[in-house]
């Protein structure tokens, strides 16, 4: 499990409609804060590379410091966004894939689903 | 470059946003094998550096926003730095820094009392050092004196010029640092990479802040507010916009300002506390009551959302108003007062909201949470309407909320708050029948006399509460308002005002057969509460009035009314309804007629000339006639027989005639001499009868309402009978006697006989001369007359005498002719009967073969 993870999803309006924390680590207010940050600022180099591949799954876009941005964009151009320190990038690509099958999901609205929220933790418990 | 000069100590001048701390502090400490020292003679270095650090406090956010301040170091310099220092081991640092606080002010340390001993001095540092040229190996470094060793090694290693001179001062550092970011912001904008780009105007933003440079400030902020905010990144957003809303605050951008405030409170709750949101929301209020130099309308959409009831929508009649209860959620932390409040409504099925606002009551508080708020609805046309947006004034300023939320559980997870309801609220039937009021009667009733008319009140759907009635009778109509209005409860089946049954099952069992009486004023009847919801009959006194005397018939005069002479006009209004905006008109025709109608004939003349004439009682009502005397006042010509009373020859009352059947009566009269025709002409007979009627009100006419408690039963009416003398009045019979032979032919004499005889006594009889003259006309080509043409005859006065006229004819062409006619010149048409009457034609043979006349073709 990564010590440092956190996963959000973004729509295709760039607005995010789900966030999680699914590191290990005792979560910080101030890690909050940059991993938002970092993830936002990571869209602009999804946006490049989205249309340069047909790939679904956009390995490490972006790397700060010592932390990486893995993105997987969906045919409706949904961006799922996880942030984590270095690891194995096949559990990775498995819990997007997951993920995307994994829908309770209206198109453009946020996702306040309990029940999704549970499935994505116990997801990332399980590859990360 | 920041990481330098954070180590030299321009830590301070470093902004502590989110991208310079996750850069930072994630950016580890360069490792030298060991950490510069602090050179000799640098103690007033120190010092500065000293009073650097004291000094720098942290920047104070608009509303008394507290957040722990963003780490910039990866770990504590402090403890890096030290730790580097050769002497020290590590098992001597955690002793000595277990208390230390990282965040890289001056801290303060205290040595374990167990410390061996090997050369260390113990110190407590709790301020400025005094001075001293050397420091001793074994103690830690402070953190300015990090810095200024920090200073002093770079100051050896760095050859650039220009790096060193931006490392020189902190103004330099600044400088520098600003000159990197506006580059890069502008690269990363022309590389479109704007997220990057925005997030390093904020840096610039923060430094213009500084110096007080607020405009530009302002403008940097707003670019990365925009983005944030147009991306939904609410945690960023909350970060920057205080310090937008600070910048505009300054500059006395009110509408701005406004404007962050509010969008502050709209942000999710849990990213401020409760108080930052009171601050906010206090200063939206003391800005909405202020004397702004340019009001601007406040958006409110996500704090203050509404929703119809989740009740079926609210009906109403075309007219009428209503009241419709809204649930209004506020997302303000605190109670809001609000000056007013409005809502729209829209139709339906058109795009436009071309409706009024409909305004509630004034200055209301609204509640954190849920508020059920009732508008007051005018009347509006037909149709469907949905909710529009909500408007009203906080203060001095209008806001406007087009949010739309869910009333009640949500069914699903995912609701998006823009989007349109299409459950309409409020729906206004199109116009329609509210009431009916039908006669209850259609057959006639009795003229000139007080009757009720009843009228059936039927609400339909519709509450008739309050409702007044207005009667408005025509012509030759009248209400008698000294009488009181019955209303009672009406039952279609007919059962109405009847005992109540127990076997039966009565459906509203406290309205059965109730009747109230209530005055009528000027043509106007209030109804009473309990009839507004039920079928109500309502009867009230007229007259009808018809002063001319009906006539009756005979053969010789047939009718000729029409059924329009009876019929009467009321114009009813009702006004009722729950704005007494909703007016019933119509009119009815009610129907008055004569109890009687009378024909008129002679049953059978005598030989004596009395003549039997029968009278004939046409009721003409539904309800039963007892007619209790008759007597018929014969005109001029005409005398009764009999008693002479004027009475019928029999005595057969109280005659009871059933509805619309007839009863016959008997006269016994006969002519009367009179000689004066114009007189005879003009006179009309008189039939009085008396009569009484037992009838339902219910079913048509009836017995009259008693006016006064004496008003007897017994009703009177006139009509007016024309008999006529018989036109003809034969006084002479004038008859032809028969041929004495079969056939007649030309030229053979043939003897024509007349009698003449009289028919009445000659004082009788209208003529007055004892000799008549007579003529005998005859064709002169067919007939040749051998004798008296004419001549006067004379015979007895007395009736039934006879006299003969003979004439010899001779006939002059074969075949049918007129025979001749023997005519009385004097005497009028109308005396002469022709009894038996002569022939019309008579057939001439022709002449008996002779050779004696011969007659020109």
């Amino acid at each position: 499990m990564a010590s440092t993870a956190c996963f959000v999803i973004v729509s295709k309006n760039d607005i995010p409609i789900y966030e999680a924390e699914v590191g290990s680590a005792p979560k910080k207010e101030d890690l909050a804060y940059h991993h938002q940050f970092i993830l936002h600022a990571a869209l602009d180099v999804v946006q490049d590379l989205a249309w340069t591949t047909n790939a679904m799954f956009l390995r490490s876009v972006d790397r700060f410091n010592d932390l990486v941005v893995s993105v997987y964009v969906t045919a409706g151009h949904t961006r799922f966004m996880l942030l984590h320190d270095s690891r194995s990038e096949d559990g990775i690509k498995s819990f997007f894939q997951e993920i995307f099958l994994n829908p309770l999901y209206l198109p453009g609205s946020r996702i306040a689903s309990s029940h999704f929220d549970t499935k994505v933790r116990a997801l990332a418990r399980k590859y990360l | 470059f920041m990481r330098l000069a954070y180590l030299i100590g321009y830590g301070v001048e470093i902004e502590k946003s989110p991208v310079n701390s996750a850069s930072l502090s994630m950016l580890s400490w360069p490792k030298p094998a060991t950490w510069p020292s602090i050179p000799p003679d640098s103690s007033a270095e120190v010092m500065a550096k000293e009073k650097t650090i004291l000094q720098a406090k942290a920047r104070e956010k608009l509303f008394d926003i507290q957040r722990k301040p963003l780490p910039l170091e990866p770990s504590s310099l402090l403890r890096e730095a030290n730790r580097r220092r050769a002497f020290l081991s590590v098992g001597n640092l955690s002793e000595l820094y277990d208390s230390v606080d990282g965040s890289g002010l001056g801290a303060h340390s205290k040595l374990s009392p167990n410390k061996s001993s090997s050369n260390l001095m113990t110190r407590t540092m709790s301020g400025p050092a005094t001075s001293e040229t050397s420091l001793p190996v074994d103690r830690p470094m402070r953190l300015s004196e990090i810095h200024v060793a920090a200073e002093h090694a770079l100051k050896q290693t760095i050859s650039d010029p220009d790096f060193m001179t931006s490392l020189s001062s902190p103004e330099e550092f600044e400088s520098r640092y600003m000159e990197l970011t506006k580059g890069a912001a502008d690269n990363y904008h022309r590389s479109w990479w704007k997220r990057h780009g925005v997030v390093l105007d904020g840096e610039i933003a923060a430094i213009f802040f500084k110096h007080g440079n607020y405009d530009l400030a302002a403008k940097s902020y707003e670019k990365v507010c925009a983005l944030y905010s147009a991306e939904g990144w609410e945690e960023l957003l909350a970060d920057v916009l205080p310090d937008l809303a600070e910048c505009q605050k300054i500059l006395k951008d009110e509408a701005g300002y406004l404007a962050s405030c509010v969008k502050l409170l709209s942000l999710e709750s849990s990213l401020f506390s409760s108080k930052e949101r009171q601050a906010f929301q206090s200063e939206v209020v003391r800005l909405a009551h202020s004397e702004m130099r340019h009001p601007v309308p406040l958006d409110v959409s996500s704090l203050i959302t509404f929703a119809g009831n989740p009740a079926p929508p609210l009906e109403l009649c075309d007219g009428d108003p209503g009241t419709l209860s809204v649930a209004v959620w506020s997302g303000f932390p605190d109670d809001i007062t609000l000056e007013s409040l409005s809502l729209r409504l829209s139709a339906f099925s058109s795009a436009d909201e071309g409706l009024k606002a409909i305004r509630s009551t004034d200055a209301r508080v609204l509640v954190p949470g849920r508020n059920i708020i009732t508008f007051d609805i005018p009347p509006q046309k037909p149709g469907s309407y949905v909710l529009g947006a909500l408007t009203g004034q906080i203060g001095k300023l209008s806001f406007r909320s087009h949010g739309f939320s869910q009333d009640g559980p949500v069914d699903t997870d995912e609701f998006m708050s823009f989007e349109k309801p299409t459950r309409p609220v409020l729906k206004v039937r199109k116009p329609r029948a509210l009431v009916d009021i039908t006669p209850a009667v259609s057959s006639a009733l009795l003229m000139n006399e007080l009757q009720w008319i009843g009228l059936i009140v039927k609400p339909i759907d519709y509450s008739l509460k309050g409702g007044i009635l207005h009667i408005d009778a025509g012509a030759e109509l009248k209400i008698e308002e000294s009488q009181m209005i019955e209303i009672e409860s009406y039952r279609s089946d007919g059962e109405h005002s009847s005992p109540i049954d127990a076997s039966k099952v009565l459906s509203r069992p406290t309205d059965t057969g109730r009747v109230e009486k209530v005055p009528i004023e000027n043509g106007k009847i209030k109804l009473p509460d309990w009839a507004s919801d039920v079928t109500t009959l309502v009867w009230f006194p007229v007259r009808a009035i018809n002063d001319t005397v009906p006539k009756g018939t005979s053969p010789a005069s047939p009718q000729k009314h029409s059924i329009v002479d009876g019929m009467r006009m009321i114009a009813l209004k009702l006004e009722f309804g729950a704005f007494h905006n909703q007016i019933f008109e119509r009119t009815i025709a009610v129907h008055f007629t004569n109890p009687f109608h009378v024909s008129t004939r002679v049953v059978d003349k005598c030989n004596d000339g009395t003549l039997l004439l029968q009278v004939i009682l046409h009721s003409e009502v539904k309800a039963t006639l007892h007619v209790k005397d008759v007597s018929l006042d014969l005109q001029a010509g005409f005398e009764h027989l009999g008693k002479g009373d004027g009475r019928p020859t029999s005595s057969l009352f109280p005659l009871v005639i059933a509805p619309s059947s007839k009863a016959g009566i008997l006269f016994v009269i006969r002519l009367s001499g009179t000689k004066d025709l114009d007189e005879l002409e003009q006179a009309d007979s008189m039939l009085h009868i008396k009569y009484g009627i037992s009838g339902d009100r219910a079913t048509g006419a009836h017995s009259p309402v008693p006016v006064k408690p004496d008003d007897s039963e017994e009703l009177l009416f006139k009509i007016s009978l024309k008999l006529k003398r018989p036109v003809l009045d034969p006084c002479l019979a004038v008859g032809f006697l028969p041929f004495s032979t079969d056939c007649l032919r030309v030229g053979q004499l043939v003897n024509m006989k007349w009698r003449v005889e009289r028919l009445k006594d000659l004082e009788e009889a209208s003529l007055s001369d004892d000799e008549i003259l007579y003529q005998v006309d005859a064709n002169p080509q067919n007939w040749m007359v051998a004798g008296r043409k004419s001549g006067h005859i004379s015979f007895s006065e007395a009736q039934g005498s006879r006299i003969e006229i003979a004439v010899t004819c001779v006939p002059l062409v074969s075949g049918y002719v007129h025979p001749p006619q023997l005519g009385l010149p004097d005497v009028g048409d109308a005396n002469i009967s022709c009894n038996p009457a002569g022939p019309h034609l008579v057939c001439v043979l022709p002449p008996t073969l002779s050779t004696s006349y011969c007659i020109p073709a």
